[in-house]
């Protein structure tokens, strides 16, 4: 499900500006990519993907700053959340942030 | 009946476990008891069952009974009961899980950042302390951390592992270092350890964190003087007939590991160990999980418990609880109940499914699976006799329905329940929860360092019928599960257990409160916050002739994480990341 609005979204952004839309989405990741990246890595906290508050603070809809998103990501935060800016690559980050920013209800 | 008691106790010290008379004793003083728990509570207890004075390993002893034969505290007494001392370790990064340890009236335990603390036993005055200086860059990298499980005690020495892949030994009487070993290179694996280690005879065993990270989770052996790697016992594929169950060659990132420590089977000279579930947590193969998916077959010796000679190393036997695990519940539980029963020998060992195994010792071969969940759907049962899943559950990529029970955080947890030998009961939290769950395709991330290979995206639901998850401490006979009594609970209570032979079960639960119960009915006879949820051990132990129960309390457990939206308050206000080991004796 989450999969398929995602890929709406990405279609639909296509239509309007395709070639911004190759620069942003996380470096080029494709949608499956980067859901498997987070359901891989962030999933464990951010539960249904992001979409839920849980182990970890819901994502979808945040109002946090795409820079507060990318320093989270890159430094943590002692006892909540480990420190990914070695683990991962900037365009993973990228990614990720992409991912939140589109995530929906699924 | 002071004096008498106090005869009693010191006999009890003095001996260690000799338990028959005050066990008469308290029958007599409690007539209120159940005829056949008075009749059971005669029973002479196993010497090597029971702690006396001191508790000097993580369950107690090897019989691993959580059990002490103090009995000044006792169902009596236990309305005098009330703080002798606390301790806080600092640093409590996601809080107290560790289960303390007391040798000689000295109380020895680790706080987060393997920060290990030997305290005055009767007044908790510190003796030493010893912070290890770690890799902090690479524990702000990882996932599980910084918490520590816990010490050993042994040849004049405590042992401690640390998050970036070190066993560390200290000089008892002084705290300073004998030797620092590092084990794993956990700069590139992420892993490192957080469970107690073991010493068993010359050799100090301790297992890494694994699971979903993609590794092939060791247990080691370590040579308790030198500090010398004695062995190494990958759990993921250590031989060609176990690399043969991972199609796809995936047991080069499998997961496994032994988080927990084990226990020592001396009658056979055996180390007995749960291993850790493969990875990723879930798989997409579906039902035909011999050829599909990201790691085809069985997944040996994942979600297996195994049999190991401590002084090689070498299997000698093993039971894969869970063949090819696709729902993440362990065999890691570090918990081998020994019985002997009938003319057999027995270990009962809880899979976190809430499946209950009983082995016959000498070869893990099944005497009987029961169940202590009231909520369980990934299989439909597991056959007592052959240990064969029926009806089991293998997802696809994308959403599970109905939602998986239990959920992820266990049917029961990590932490250790109690079992008296008198009357044959074991006291164990049943955790009652599922999850909507939703399988994605994942691959193992290796570099720069090895990642979570978690496989889903998932949130915890109410099982059927309730508006929230559960949970409840039962009574049961360890080897039918046959139930005796049970308490229920608003929130899975996260803690170890404490039985004694003053005929209580203490139990801290979620919230922060540390009930005793008299263990023969489950009545509740005092209760005592400790300020914060318990999410660790408790033990007990005398120092000076007086008996003292030490307990840990501080929030911060991966299985904890999801009680605020769960459950609301008090969690939603509770601050993570804070600890303190509260010390109780009688006035």
């Amino acid at each position: 499900m989450s999969k398929s609005l995602l890929g709406i979204a990405a279609v639909a952004l296509c239509l309007t500006a395709a070639p911004v839309l190759a620069a942003d989405k996380g470096g080029g990741m494709s949608d499956d990519e980067v859901e498997g990246l987070f359901a891989s890595t962030c999933g464990f906290c951010h539960q249904d993907g992001g979409r839920v508050a849980g182990k970890g603070p819901q994502l979808m809809g945040t109002k946090r700053s795409d820079a507060f998103i990318v320093n989270r990501i890159k430094h943590g935060k002692e006892g909540y959340m480990p420190a990914f800016g070695q683990a991962l690559t900037d365009r993973e980050i990228k990614g990720i942030v992409h991912y939140i920013r589109h995530l929906k209800p699924d | 009946m002071h004096h008498t008691r106090a005869m009693a106790f010191a006999a009890a010290m003095a001996a260690g476990a000799l338990l028959t008379g005050c066990a008469q004793q308290e029958t007599a003083m409690a007539p209120a008891a159940a005829p056949q728990a008075a009749a059971a509570a005669m029973m002479p207890v196993p010497p090597d069952g029971a702690t006396g004075a001191d508790w000097t390993s993580y369950h107690g002893t090897w019989r691993d009974y959580d059990f002490s034969s103090l009995d000044q505290i006792n169902t009596g007494t236990v309305k005098n009961l009330q703080v002798a001392w606390t301790h806080d370790p600092g640093r409590d990064t996601r809080g107290l899980q560790s289960m303390p340890l007391a040798e000689g009236g000295v109380l020895y335990y680790s706080g987060s950042y393997s920060r290990v603390y030997a305290l005055d036993g009767a007044t908790g005055k510190v003796i030493w302390s010893y912070f290890p200086k770690l890799d902090e860059g690479l524990i702000k990298r990882q996932t599980h951390s910084p918490y520590n499980r816990g010490v050993a005690l042994g040849h004049g020495r405590v042992y401690v592992g640390t998050m970036d892949g070190r066993l560390i030994a200290l000089d008892q009487k002084t705290g300073k270092p004998v030797w620092d070993t590092k084990l794993i290179n956990s700069q590139k694996l992420t892993v490192g350890f957080t469970g107690a280690p073991i010493v068993v005879k010359d050799m100090v065993v301790i297992g890494a964190q694994g699971g979903e990270w993609p590794y092939r989770g060791p247990i080691f052996g370590v040579d308790a003087n030198t500090g010398k790697k004695k062995w190494t016992f990958l759990t993921v594929a250590p031989d060609a007939k176990s690399q043969a169950t991972w199609g796809h060659n995936s047991w080069r990132t499998g997961g496994g590991g032994g988080w927990m420590p084990g226990t020592y089977d001396a009658a056979t000279n055996t180390l007995w160990w749960g291993t850790a579930n493969p990875a990723p947590l879930y798989d997409w193969s579906g039902a035909d999980f011999m050829h599909n998916g990201a790691r085809p077959g069985n997944n040996l010796y994942t979600t297996s418990v195994i049999a190991l000679d401590p002084d090689t190393g070498k299997l000698k036997f093993y039971h894969q609880e869970l063949p090819h695990d696709g729902w993440d519940f362990d065999s890691a539980i570090g918990e081998f109940v020994m019985i002997d029963q009938g003319g057999k020998s027995l270990i009962v060992h809880p899979n976190k499914s809430g499946y209950i195994f009983v082995y016959n010792r000498g070869d893990a071969s099944l005497v009987n699976v029961w169940r202590i969940t009231e909520n369980s759907n990934f299989v439909q049962s597991i056959d007592p006799k052959t240990g064969e899943l029926i009806g089991r559950r293998d997802f696809t990529a994308g959403h599970v329905d109905p939602p998986l029970c239990p959920a992820i955080d266990g049917g029961v947890s990590w932490n250790s329940g109690a079992y008296d030998p008198r009357t044959n009961t074991w006291y164990k939290v049943g955790n009652e929860w599922c999850m909507d769950l939703k399988v994605v395709k994942t691959r193992p991330i290796l570099e720069p360092q090895a990642q979570l290979d978690i496989g889903a995206d998932f949130h915890e639901v109410p099982p059927p019928g309730a508006d929230k998850p559960w949970g409840h401490v039962d009574a049961r006979d360890p080897v039918t599960g046959q139930i005796k009594w049970q308490v229920k609970f608003k929130e899975p209570p996260m803690a170890s257990l404490l039985a004694t032979a003053g005929n209580l079960l203490f139990v801290p639960d979620a919230e922060g409160m540390l009930h005793a119960y008299d263990s023969r009915t489950g009545k509740e006879l005092w209760s005592h916050s400790d300020g914060v949820g318990h999410d660790g051990g408790i033990m007990t132990y005398a120092a000076n002739g007086k008996q003292y129960v030490a307990v840990v309390a501080g929030w911060g457990g991966m299985a904890t994480d999801g009680f605020p939206k769960m459950f609301g308050e008090p969690f939603t206000s509770m601050p993570r990341n804070t600890g303190v080991l509260t010390v109780y004796t009688l006035k």
